[in-house]
C-alpha cells in the first residue's frame, strides 16, 4: 500500500501529531520466541485529528499504540511526537493515556486520581484541585469529586480515567479501546462524549477499537490493520461532519461501514473477529 | 446505621445464649462430671473470683504477643520493602519465608529459653516475632510485585521515576495486603505467645496458668483462662480489623 501517510499539508503549519516513518517492532529478536508484531509503519495524524485503529487481534494496534507513547522502543523506524523524539514527547507530558481498563487508583479519590499526573508534573496542591475540579466539570462529574472510584459505574470510570488522560493539556490522546468493557447504550454516550471533548480541547486522538461503527462514527480517518506481521492495510477518510445522533442513521455512515468491512476482509480472507456493533 | 448494627448482632447473640443455655442443662440433668465438662455458670464464677489472677495472667501473655506483633510487622514490613530492591536479598529471605510457614518453628522457643535466663519473657517475644515477620513479609513483598500493570504504564507515560512509582503505586498496594497480613497475624501472634508458654520459663502467663489449673483439678478455673485467651484473641483480631477499616475502608474487603 502506498499512500498511507497522509501528508498534513500547508507549509508553516503546527508540527503533525504523531509522524511515524518506518516504525517497526519485533519482540525477543533473534530468540525462537521471535514475534515480528509490527512492519514498518508510516503514519501521520495532524493537529486535532482523530484517527482509528482497526484490525483483527493481535495485529499490534496496542503495540502501535505503546511506541508512539514511548513505552516501547521501535525496533526500526522513527517517531515523532509534535515533532519531538517520542522519549522527550513522554517526558514533556505531549500525549495522555487511556485504556480499556480505567486503571484509576481505588486508594484516591476521584480527584485525586486526577491530580496524579500533575503531582508527578510538580503541580502545587491549589492549582491541581483547581484542573482537576475544571476537568471533572469536562466530564459532567463534578458532584464526584471526593468519590472513591468503586462508587463509579464503569462508564464514569473511563470519563474519570479520560480527564486525568487530558489533565496537563495533552495535545495528543492515546486511547486503546477505551470503551471496550461498557455496554452498548453507554458506549454510545461516551461516543458522543469524546466527540464533545475534543471540540472542548482540540486534542488529536489515536483511537483503538474493534467495532466499525465505533471507528467511522468517531473518525476522520480509519486505519485499517491486518495481521503478521502488523501492517496499515488501508486508510479510509471519512466524511460526515458533524457527528449527532443521527449520525448513526445517515446512509453515508453505512456506506463508510461497508468500506471498512470491505478493507478488512480484504486484510485477511473474511471480516472475521470484528463487531458489528 | 446503629439500628442495622444492633439487628446484625441479634442473632448471633440469641446463638449464643441458647448454646450456653443448653450446655448448662445438659451439664446439669445428664450430671457430667466437672472434669469432663463444667457448667458455663461455674467457669463464670470462676471467671469472677480470680478476676485480678486472671487479669495479671493475661497481661503477661498479651504484653508478650504485643511486643512480638509490633516488631514482626514493622520488620516484616521493612525488608519486604528493602527486599523488593535488592534483588540478592529477596532471593535469600523469600525461600525461607516460603518453608517457614510449613516448619513447626515454634519449637524454637525451647531452644530460645536456653539462651536466656529462666526469668525471661524474651524467647516468647522472639517467637512470635518470628513467626509474625515471615507472614507479613510475604504479603507486603506480594503487594510490593502485583501492582496494576495498566497502573504502572500509565506511570510511566507520566513519565514518572522509579522512586515516585514505588512511593505512589506499590506501597499504596502493598499497604492493603499488610492490613490483610495484620488480620491474619493479630490472633496468630497470641496463639503463639500462649502456646510458647508450654516450653518452659516463667509460668505466669495464661497457657502455663491453664495446664497449672488442670494439673490440680482445678478444671472450672483452668476453662476460666481458656475464656480469657479467647477473649485476648478476639480483641487482637478486633483492633487489627478496626484499624483495617479505617486506613483502608474498602479496598482490602475486596481484596480478601
Ligand atoms: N511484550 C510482548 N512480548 C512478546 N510479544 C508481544 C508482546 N506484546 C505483544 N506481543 C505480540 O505482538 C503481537 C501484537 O500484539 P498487540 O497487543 O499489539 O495486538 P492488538 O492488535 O492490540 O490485539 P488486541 O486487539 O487483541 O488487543 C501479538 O502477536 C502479541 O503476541
Ligand atoms: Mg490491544
Amino acid at each position: 500500500m502506498t499512500e498511507i501517510a497522509v501528508p498534513t499539508g500547508q507549509v508553516g503549519a503546527a508540527a503533525a501529531a504523531v509522524e511515524a516513518r518506518g516504525a517497526a517492532m519485533t519482540f525477543n529478536a533473534g530468540r525462537p520466541n521471535e514475534v515480528i508484531a509490527l512492519a514498518p509503519i508510516d503514519l501521520t495524524v495532524a493537529p486535532g485529528e482523530l484517527v482509528s485503529l482497526i484490525g483483527p487481534s493481535g495485529c499490534g494496534k496496542s503495540t502501535l499504540l505503546r511506541l508512539i507513547a514511548n513505552l516501547l522502543e521501535p525496533t526500526d523506524g522513527s517517531l515523532l511526537i509534535n515533532g519531538k523524539p517520542a522519549s522527550q514527547a513522554r517526558l514533556d507530558g505531549d500525549y495522555g493515556m487511556a485504556f480499556q481498563q480505567a486503571g484509576l487508583f481505588d486508594w484516591r479519590t476521584v480527584s485525586r486520581n486526577i491530580e496524579l499526573p500533575l503531582e508527578i508534573k510538580g503541580w502545587d496542591r491549589t492549582r491541581r484541585r483547581a484542573r482537576a475540579l475544571e476537568m471533572l466539570e469536562l466530564v459532567r462529574l463534578c458532584d464526584f469529586a471526593d468519590h472513591h472510584p468503586w462508587e463509579l459505574s464503569g462508564g464514569m470510570q473511563q470519563r474519570v480515567a479520560i480527564a486525568r488522560a487530558l489533565s496537563f493539556e495533552p495535545k495528543l490522546l492515546l486511547m486503546d479501546e477505551p470503551f471496550g468493557a461498557l455496554d452498548e447504550m453507554t458506549r454510545e454516550h461516551m461516543q458522543t462524549e469524546l466527540g464533545r471533548i475534543r471540540a472542548a480541547t482540540g486534542a488529536a486522538v489515536i483511537f483503538v477499537t474493534h467495532s466499525i461503527p465505533e471507528a467511522v462514527f468517531l473518525s476522520d480517518r480509519v486505519a485499517v490493520m491486518s495481521a503478521r506481521p502488523g501492517r496499515i492495510e488501508a486508510v479510509i477518510d471519512v466524511a460526515l461532519g458533524e457527528r449527532t445522533e443521527l449520525t448513526r442513521g445517515d446512509p453515508l455512515f453505512f456506506k463508510h461501514v461497508t468500506e471498512v468491512r470491505e478493507a478488512l476482509r480484504a486484510g485477511h480472507g473474511v471480516g472475521g473477529g470484528m463487531e458489528d456493533r | 446505621m446503629t439500628r442495622q448494627r444492633i439487628l446484625a448482632m441479634f442473632w448471633p447473640v440469641l446463638f449464643g445464649a441458647v448454646f450456653l443455655g443448653l450446655w448448662e442443662t445438659f451439664v446439669v440433668t445428664r450430671d457430667i462430671k466437672p472434669y469432663l465438662l463444667p457448667k458455663p455458670s461455674a467457669i463464670w464464677g470462676q471467671f469472677h473470683g480470680n478476676f485480678t489472677l486472671i487479669r495479671n495472667s493475661t497481661r503477661v501473655t498479651a504484653t508478650n504477643a504485643f511486643i512480638g506483633l509490633f516488631l514482626g510487622v514493622a520488620g516484616g514490613a521493612l525488608v519486604a520493602l528493602v527486599a523488593n530492591r535488592f534483588r540478592l536479598l529477596r532471593e535469600l529471605v523469600m525461600p525461607l519465608a516460603i518453608s517457614v510457614a510449613a516448619v513447626p518453628i515454634i519449637v524454637l522457643v525451647a531452644i530460645f529459653n536456653n539462651l536466656f535466663s529462666i526469668t525471661s519473657e524474651v524467647p516468647r517475644r522472639l517467637m512470635v516475632t518470628l513467626i509474625v515477620f515471615f507472614v507479613v513479609f510475604l504479603n507486603v513483598s506480594k503487594g510490593l510485585t502485583q501492582s496494576d500493570p495498566t497502573q504502572l504504564e500509565l506511570m510511566r507515560s507520566y513519565g514518572a521515576s522509579q522512586s515516585t512509582i514505588i512511593r505512589k503505586v506499590r506501597v499504596p498496594n502493598a499497604l492493603a495486603y499488610l492490613f490483610i497480613a495484620l488480620r491474619q497475624v493479630a490472633p496468630l501472634a497470641v496463639v503463639t505467645a500462649f502456646v510458647s508458654e508450654y516450653f518452659g520459663g516463667t509460668q505466669d502467663g495464661l497457657g502455663a496458668r491453664i495446664t497449672q489449673s488442670i494439673a490440680s483439678s482445678r478444671d472450672a478455673a483452668g476453662w476460666a483462662y481458656v475464656l480469657a485467651a479467647c477473649i485476648l484473641g478476639l480483641v487482637f483480631f478486633g483492633v487489627a480489623i478496626a484499624i483495617e477499616c479505617a486506613a483502608a475502608p474498602r479496598r482490602s474487603r475486596q481484596l480478601s
